[in-house]
Parts: C-alpha cells; structure tokens; sequence
C-alpha cells in the first residue's frame, strides 16, 4: 500500500504548503501608526453618501448624507437622512474643537431644533453613537501596541488608544486592528473604563480612493443586545467645498448636494 | 451480459456512495455554472445594454470600481469631429443604493442623444426636454422600487416624479433610474463631468476603420479608453476580479469532485477485488478491466455533471430575481457553457479513476482466492 500513502502526502502537501510566505507588518511604533491614522481622517472636506441598515428589534434602513470638515483642531460633521420619506431631512450637527467635549444639534423637520445632551445616544437610531461619529482616537495621546492578529487573512498590528486627562471621551479604551500595508482599521472595539466592550466596528468592505484606501462598509454591534447597524458608503469624495452655513443650524434645515472642486 | 451491464452494476452495488458521489460532483459542477454564468452573464449584460443603444464605441475608463471614473465633458468637443462619426451621445452612468433597493443602476443622458432612442414608453412618457426634473424608469427598475408613473422617487438630495416607465431591450436598460444628464449632474455635484461617452459610427464603417478611430481618439482623450462596444467591460478590473474568483472558485470545486470520485472508485475497487480477480481468471484483460473502471468514473461524472447544470441553472434563475441584484444582470447560460461543465465532470470523472483503473489493472487473478 506504498502508493496511497504517496498519494495522500501528496494530496496534504498541496492543501498545507502556502503559495508564498505570509506579509509581515512592517514595524513601526505606536504613536507613528496612529498619526499617520489620524491626519489621514482629518483630512478635510469629505462627503459620504451611506446606506444605513439598522437591524434591531425591526428593521430600517437609512440612506444619508455625510458632509465633514476636519483639521487637526477641529471636526465638523453633518449626517442627514435623505430616505425615508418620512425622516427625510432629519440632520445632526456635531462639532470638537481641539480636546474639548464634542457638542452637537438635532434637526427635526419642520423646525424642531434641539441640542445633543448625550453624546452616548445612538446616531439616528442606529448602533453607533455621536461620539462614534466625531471623535478621533487616533488622535488621543496614549496609544500603544499591545499585540498583533490576523484579520480575514491580514496580518494587523492591535493598537491601544486611551483618552488622556484632558480628552473628553465616554470610552475608557479603543482597540483598532490595523492593516498597516493599506492604514486602515480592519475591527475596532471600544471599551469602558472597566474594560467592558461596549461596541464593535467590522471592516467589510475596502475602497480605493486617491491612491488611498478607505473602509467604505463597516458592520457596528454591542451597542445593544441583538442589534446591528450595517453601514454602506458609496460617492466618497475628498476635498469638496463647503461653505461655513453647511455646518450650522441654518444649513442643516437644508439638503443639498455637494459643491465638488474641479479637477 | 454485457460490457456496460458490469460497469453500472457495478455502480449500482453501493447506490447511496454512488447517489452521495454524484450529488458531490453536481454540486460542484453548479458552482461552476452558477459562478461562471454569472460573471459572464455581467458582461453580456453590458453588451446587450450596448447593443441596443446601438453603440458602436465605449469611450469610459474603467477603474477598480463597477462604474467608470468621471472625467471632463470637454472630451466631447474633441470626438464629435473626427471621421466615422455619426453621433455621440455622454452619460453619467453610475450604481448606488436608491430608496430601499440595495444596488440601481441611474443612467443619466445627454437630452437628445440616440441613447435614448431605444427607449419603448410602456407607460406615461419621456421628460419633455432636458430641462425637466424627472426620472423614467426601466420596467424592471420600476418593479424593484415598486414605482408607477405619478410616483416620486427619492435620488439623492432630490424628490423626482416618476413620468414613464421604458422598456430598453436589455435587462441593464429595463434595471436602469434614467434622466437627463444635466440633472444628475446637478444633484450630485459632478457639473460637467461625464463617465460614458456612446459613439455609433457612420454606416459602413468597417471593423479596422473603429479600431482606428478609437486609436485616433485615445490619443486625443488620454482621461478615458475608447474600445469596440461590449469590449470595455473586459478591461474592469472589478470584473477581470469577479472572473478570475469565479474560475478559481471553480478550481476549486473541481479538485474537491476529482478526491471525491477517486475515493469512491479506490474504494469499490478494493470491494470487488474477488470479483474482478475472477474476471481475469476467465480471460478479461487487464485493459478491460481498467475500461471498466474508467467508464464506471465517467458515467459517475456524467450524472453528476447533468445534475450539477440542472441545479445551477434552477440557482442562478433563483440568485438573479433576489432583490439584491434584479435588474443588474442577466446570467449568461449558453449551451456551450452547459455542454463544457458536463465535459468538465466528464473530465473529473475520467482523470479520478485513472489510479483505480491502474490499480486494478494489476490484481492477479490468484487475490480472488484469498477472499
């Protein structure tokens, strides 16, 4: 029975042998790899079209307009609901000015306008907060790598970031797998002081944009039992012009289109 | 008793290994159709869509995406002069999430273009001018919004009465939101760009005289590729992606059908060693005894290969009415697809039971004793 034997090694080594030896992050340490992250999200005018698929005790989905405004010392983002008809202009302001404490403002329509108090309430009813959609913890001054896993095949490197005394922030910790080849975040999750995970972002999708990548479909759970939020980007465009009445309360009653620079 | 009486006796010893073998194989095979159907369904889709616009050249440039990359509506300027050129025709052509529907193709046009010439109102009408902010739907598009003209449709920033439901010969025409160019310019921000430009060559026009055409016009539009229609899609490379997954998935599923088959056979060669032994104690040679192991794994394949094309192409009509992707294409399930995939678990059927066929080739007569 020599040759069965034969066989069956062969037949193992086919499926065990890999094609070519695995990528290895390249080193780097943590605070490189979290301000190389972080100028790449304050990074300007954006505008995000995204479908927002909240699945919770019924299910409903969002499409929305993202306008953002960001730059090493301030954030402005504007989320308005396009879709359904009967949420339809239903927008959030949300502004951080260097480490201060986010603020932010409710837009209903016809003209109920009222102030976020909460910044731990769910972002139009999905998984994700407001804080989740202003802050940057890429920018919080501890960061460290604690350690490095494979994410759908990708090697990551686990980095740690921790608000500082002056940073205002409900989460005690965050940690963001990250693809260091393309700098993206693969998995994020966000913990209380206690370290008790409080929610979970996946990666699903990646785009290419501008000669950089950007994670387009993102997967939110662990803000509430049995609820998911899926969240689809489509139209991402950088450098877009916005005027200062884009990002106050006067411009969020109005939905308009972005104004695109020419190329 | 003859020749093929022993070979399907033979399977027929063991049917629920032999049901179980086949089923394996069928489902393979259907991942092929269903795999390769579908990628190749996506560009006839496109070329369909092409064919019946009536377009001759694609001037685009595909990138990674689904959709091509913008680029400037000057380019027209520099195409509509050159010779063979009857009429062009620039869209804005792009694939997103509109309302509840997860993927729809809007297809903006140039107000007077032939790219709306094929358009067959089923009901309501076309927009009066380009001026006109409305939409017309494919039927199909229609279906999946559940829209009916005097509607509204809900595209970007703008609420747009729907006025007409078309018919455009083609299932990316029928899954298409349709309106004017300048319109979907303006409610997404993208004013004087196009991503398509359509071009339908003069009559006569032979096949070398658009090769050079396109030649002429690459050279004075370097943003964008001009190919012969139906061409452009090949050079996505999304869809060289999506190919590529599709033949290696395939890959795939072949080699797990030829380990499986080849277990079957080891083992029902090792079952009937007596009864083999004895047949070449009565004079069969040894090739005959390997045919018949060969046309046992061949006719494994051959069932199992029927059985894979009829369940991939009751799941592919399946996949292409979910909403997710109605409307975006059409599956390409020609008979020479079909015939290749039996061919191919013909294939597997054939190549697994050469070892076997080689083993029991060499039994002596005298092993039946043993047993």
């Amino acid at each position: 029975m020599k040759s069965p034997r034969l066989l069956s090694i062969a037949v193992a080594l086919t499926f065990l042998l890999p094609s070519r030896a695995a990528d290895s992050p390249s080193p780097t340490t943590a605070n490189d790899l979290a301000s190389r992250l972080s100028a790449l999200r304050q990074d300007g005018s954006s505008y995000v079209r995204l479908r927002m698929e909240i699945n919770g005790a019924t299910k409903e989905t969002l499409q929305v307009q993202i306008k953002e405004r960001r730059t090493k010392s301030s954030s402005e983002v504007v989320y308005q609901v396009l879709f359904p008809k009967e949420r339809k202009g239903e927008s959030v302001l949300l502004r951080k000015l260097g480490n201060h404490a986010a603020t932010g403002s409710l837009f209903a329509p016809p003209d109920t306008v009222r102030p976020i108090d909460d910044l731990k309430a769910p972002l139009l009813g999905s998984d994700l907060s407001y804080e989740d959609a202003i802050d940057n913890f890429f920018a919080w001054d501890q960061q460290s790598i604690v350690g490095a896993e494979e994410v759908e095949g990708v090697n990551c490197q686990i980095l740690e970031s921790k608000p500082g005394k002056d940073e205002h922030s409900t989460y005690g910790s965050v940690r963001s797998w990250i693809d260091v080849h393309r700098l993206v975040p693969l998995r994020i999750e966000k913990y209380d002081t206690s370290r008790k995970l409080l929610r979970r972002i996946d990666t699903t999708r990646i785009v290419a944009e501008g000669g950089r990548h950007i994670p387009s479909d993102l997967k939110v759970t662990g803000a509430r039992p049995d609820s998911s939020t899926l969240l689809d980007g489509s139209r991402i465009s950088h450098n877009v012009t916005y005027t200062d009445h884009d990002f106050t309360i006067e411009g969020l009653k109005q939905l308009t289109p972005p104004r695109k620079s020419a190329d | 008793m003859t020749f093929f009486t022993v070979v399907a006796r033979g399977l027929m010893r063991r049917p629920v290994r032999t049901g179980l073998t086949i089923v394996g194989i069928a489902i393979g095979i259907a991942a092929v159709v269903a795999l390769v159907g579908i990628s190749r369904g996506f560009e006839t889709s496109w070329q369909t869509g092409m064919k019946s616009r009536g377009t001759d050249v694609v001037v685009s440039n595909m990138g990674r995406g689904l959709t091509p990359k913008p680029f400037s509506a000057k380019a027209l300027e520099h195409i509509a002069p050159l010779p063979h050129v009857a009429e062009i025709c620039a869209l804005l052509v792009d694939v997103i999430s509109v309302e509840n529907a997860d993927m729809m193709i809007v297809s903006a046009r140039q107000w007077g273009g032939f790219c709306w010439k094929n358009l067959k109102i089923v009901s309501g009408r076309l927009p009066k001018d380009g001026a006109e902010r409305a939409v017309v739907l494919g039927k199909t598009a229609a279906e999946v919004l559940g829209k009916k003209v005097g509607d509204t449709l809900q595209l970007e920033t703008e609420e747009l009465p729907v006025v007409g439901i078309v018919e455009g010969g083609a299932v990316v025409e029928d899954g298409s939101v349709i309106l004017s160019l300048p319109l979907l310019q303006e409610i997404t921000g993208d004013q004087g760009k196009i991503n398509v430009i359509d071009l339908r060559a003069t009559p006569g026009t032979s096949k070398e005289e658009l090769t050079r055409l396109c030649e002429q016009i690459n050279g004075l539009v370097p943003e964008a590729r001009a190919v012969v229609a139906g061409e452009h899609i090949r050079d996505s490379q999304a869809y060289r992606m999506i190919r590529a997954m599709s033949w290696s998935t395939s890959l795939l599923a072949v080699v797990v059908g030829v380990l499986g088959v080849m277990n079957t056979m080891l083992m029902t060669i090792f079952e009937r060693t007596q009864e083999i032994c004895v047949l070449l104690a009565i004079g069969w040679k040894r090739s005959r005894i390997a045919r018949m192991v060969l046309w046992e794994s061949a006719l494994l394949g051959f069932l199992g290969g029927v059985g894979g094309v009829l369940i991939g192409v009751v799941g592919v009509k399946l996949i292409v009415t979910s909403p997710a992707i109605r409307g975006l294409l059409e599956p390409d399930l020609n008979p020479q697809l079909l015939m290749i995939s039996v061919a191919i678990a013909v294939g597997v059927g054939v190549f697994s039971g050469i070892y076997p066929a080689w083993r029991s080739s060499r039994f002596m007569p005298s092993h039946a004793l043993h047993y």
